[in-house]
């Protein structure tokens, strides 16, 4: 999928700002979203993710800036931008004492549709997360895995141009997961734009065109996988752990040629070296440096190693 | 208005899926009315109480028509509902029964009983009573040393004559005309001598039960003048209960769900209210039917009824929407709730009747909700028509609208702030 796109995006934030009292959570936030695209929301926790979903969502007026879906103002009050949206919560939002099917009715309902159209919509979206013949189930005796894909049935029910997915996939097996991940690219694949937010940066990795990096309110850096890595390095990464006194390692990389500091922290630093010549001559001074290594290990530039370099801690964190 | 029908069914389906809650909450009124059942008896319409039959076992030695005036104290259908006579042959099967077939009392009438008291001379009844009774084995005594006293009263009155009516009944001068004629006339001569005496009593004993009392307006019926406070506090819970699903949406993520479509934030609260209101009243109509085929409540005019159920439906459903705009989890929901509809429940007069009050406490009750409420349903049971129920009903649908109107518009506000 390419960077640059034509037409008008699905999503446009544009500067957009939300306090929560007097702590800031979200600080000129801007990206664009556009059709057929799966673009990654990735941050820590409080990094203002939710917040910067919730405005676009329009549970929450931005204090400042402007969000657009497909070109409307999200916030003019008619509800026609909402209707073209599917929002995904990470919470299973969806009723236990209703049926699968009852549950979708319900939640296709709210998005205008009736009568034939409606039953056909909640049979496409059972089918599409593969859940048809559970249908008359109550979601009382759904498995988490089976409540999750409901939870995007939910979401897609009313065929929407633009999905909301926050964390769509947290706390389900392997197969379960794979199989909405498949869900989420068919939904892109037939032209959706889709704002996706996760912990798993593999899972980002894999499937989203772009991706935004956002911690402490703010976005951090924008750009597909690719680039992003290239913002690292295109040498290898060295991951150190052990007695590491930061002063002494932060003097042993300035010695050495074409290496820089990522991140350095509680026993554990990161160095991303130019080429493997640089890494081998950073490796030689630690070992006689004396510091106290208890594992060291060379990678790949990865989303990982930006993640740490940018905002200095682990999306898990 | 379609998304709020929309939103009230959802409500409606799921309450019906899993109806445990209303059911709790509807137990809560039914059981303080059985508990009254239990505590005051029967009361029915009337104000009639049932009592239990009095259930005595009989051993007739004496075989005597005196005797059988006793052991045929049954044959009267009034006095058979109150009292059951089994008869035993023995002493020995008379105690048998006693103690296997829980009678209150063995009652000897021992041989040579009736012509010892038609001769006038002092004779004795044995009576046993069930040591494994309290109540009605003292019953039991007291109807004998009653029957007692009239047999000894009347004897006396008989005088001599006692042993001639004894010929009579051993079939002795049946055939002796003259005999008979001054029998009976010097029993009607005696008899005319001592109802000066005995009639009009002087003292009169009057019975709030009596029939001439039942239905009329100004009886007290105790169920009557309880229920309605039971029923209202049941709608508190009812309604509180129903309310509190507006947290538990919050915390499932179903409400920011349904905020995040294209609905306002308006229409998704007031469907909720509908809903609320709904429940209470599916409540109330089962609580008005319980009344009336449990408890024999009398509603009076059904369209009066109707009148007020509505309204009371509105203030409950208003209160509830208001004390859930201000509290901000289930548990301070749970906590105030429970504290404020008992206390409300208190001091509107559904335990303890306003006339009893302090005047301060009587204008405080005026505050409340349930103040409204319970007057306006009693003035239903008590026979009252609309004239009597106008002004409850006026207050009830301006309590209503304004605390309905102030709950939404908090909670709106609340969503607008990000909190909800």
């Amino acid at each position: 999928m390419s960077t640059e796109k034509g037409g008008v995006p699905a999503l446009k934030v544009c500067e957009v700002r939300f306090s929560y009292g007097k702590a800031l959570a979200v600080d000129g936030v801007s990206f664009e979203v556009h059709p057929g695209e799966i673009f990654g929301l990735l941050g820590p926790n409080g990094a203002g993710k939710t917040t910067t979903i919730s405005m676009i969502s329009g549970l929450l007026p931005p204090a400042s800036g402007q969000v657009l879906i497909f070109g409307q103002e999200a916030s003019d009050g008619s509800g026609r931008s909402r209707a073209r949206m599917g929002v995904v919560p990470q919470d299973i939002a969806l009723y236990e004492e209703l049926t699968a099917l009852e549950n979708l009715r319900f939640w296709g309902r709210l998005y205008g549709l009736a009568g034939e159209a409606l039953e056909k919509s909640c049979r496409r979206a059972l089918e599409q997360v593969g859940l048809s013949d559970r249908s008359s189930e109550r979601l009382g005796k759904f498995s988490g895995g089976l409540k999750r894909r409901l939870n995007l049935a939910a979401g897609l029910v009313h065929a929407p141009d633009l999905l909301l997915m926050d964390e769509p996939t947290v706390g389900i097996d392997p197969q379960a997961r794979l199989h909405i991940l498949d869900v989420i690219k068919g939904e892109a694949n037939a032209g959706r734009a889709v704002l996706y937010t996760s912990h798993y940066l593999e899972e980002a990795e894999q499937i989203c065109d772009r991706l935004a990096i956002m911690d402490h309110g703010k976005v951090l850096a924008v750009g597909t996988v690719a680039e992003l890595r290239r913002l690292v390095g295109e040498g290898p990464v060295l991951n150190l752990r052990g007695e590491i006194q930061q002063d002494r390692l932060s003097s042993l990389g300035a010695r050495v040629d074409g290496v820089s500091m990522i991140s350095s922290s509680d026993g554990v630093a990161s160095f991303s070296a130019r080429d493997a010549a640089a890494c081998s001559a950073l490796v030689r001074e630690l070992f006689g440096s004396g510091i106290k290594l208890e594992d060291l290990r060379v990678q790949e530039p990865s989303l990982q190693s930006l993640f740490l370099k940018l905002t200095g801690r682990e999306l898990r964190d | 208005m379609k998304s709020i029908l929309t939103l009230t069914a959802k409500d409606l389906r799921r309450r019906l899926a899993s109806p445990a809650g209303l059911i709790l909450s509807l137990t809560i009124p039914l059981a303080m009315g059985g508990m009254m059942l239990l505590a005051f008896g029967r009361m029915t319409g009337t104000g009639q109480r049932d009592v239990p039959q009095l259930r005595l076992v009989v051993v007739d030695q004496d075989e005597s028509p005196i005797s059988g005036i006793i052991t045929g104290a049954t044959q009267n259908p009034e006095a058979a509902e109150r009292m059951h006579i089994e008869r035993a042959a023995s002493r020995e099967e008379g105690e048998r029964l006693l103690r296997d077939q829980d009678f209150a009392a063995l009652l000897i009438i021992p041989k040579g009983f009736g012509e010892a008291l038609l001769g006038s001379q002092q004779v004795e009844l044995e009576l046993v009573k069930n040591p494994a009774q309290r109540i009605m084995p003292v019953a039991a005594q007291q109807i004998t040393e009653v029957m007692a006293l009239y047999l000894s009263g009347a004897a006396r009155l008989l005088g001599e004559d006692g042993l001639k009516i004894k010929q009579l009944f051993e079939g002795e001068g049946w055939q002796d005309t003259p005999a008979l004629t001054s029998l009976v006339t010097v029993m009607r001569d005696r008899i005319t001598s001592v109802s000066d005496l005995l009639f009009p009593p002087l003292i009169e004993v009057g019975t709030g039960g009596s029939e001439s009392d039942e239905g009329s307006p100004g009886g007290f019926n105790f169920i009557s003048w309880m229920y309605p406070g039971m029923i209202v506090m049941g709608l508190m819970f009812t309604g509180l209960d129903q309310m509190k699903d507006l947290l538990r949406e919050r915390e499932a993520g179903t409400l920011r769900r349904q905020l995040a479509a294209p609905v306002s934030a308006r229409h998704v609260l007031i469907g909720k209210v509908l809903s609320v209101a709904l429940v209470a009243a599916i409540a109330q109509i089962i609580l008005v039917v319980i009344g009336s085929l449990v408890f024999r409540v009398s509603w009076g005019d059904p369209l009066a009824l109707a009148a007020a159920s509505g309204l009371i439906v509105l203030a409950v459903t208003g209160f509830a929407a208001l004390l859930y705009s201000l509290v901000r989890t289930e548990r301070q929901g749970d906590a105030f709730g429970g504290i404020l509809t008992m206390v409300m429940a208190m001091l509107g007069g559904a335990f303890v009747p306003l006339q009893v009050m302090p005047e301060w406490l009587k204008s405080v009750s005026q505050l409340t909700v349930n103040h409204w409420c319970n007057e306006a349903l009693r003035s239903l049971t008590s026979g009252g028509g609309w004239s009597e129920m106008a002004p409850y009903l006026g207050v009830l649908a301006g309590m209503g609208v304004v605390s309905t109107a102030a709950g939404v518009l908090l909670l709106h506000r609340r969503h607008m702030r990000g909190a909800l």
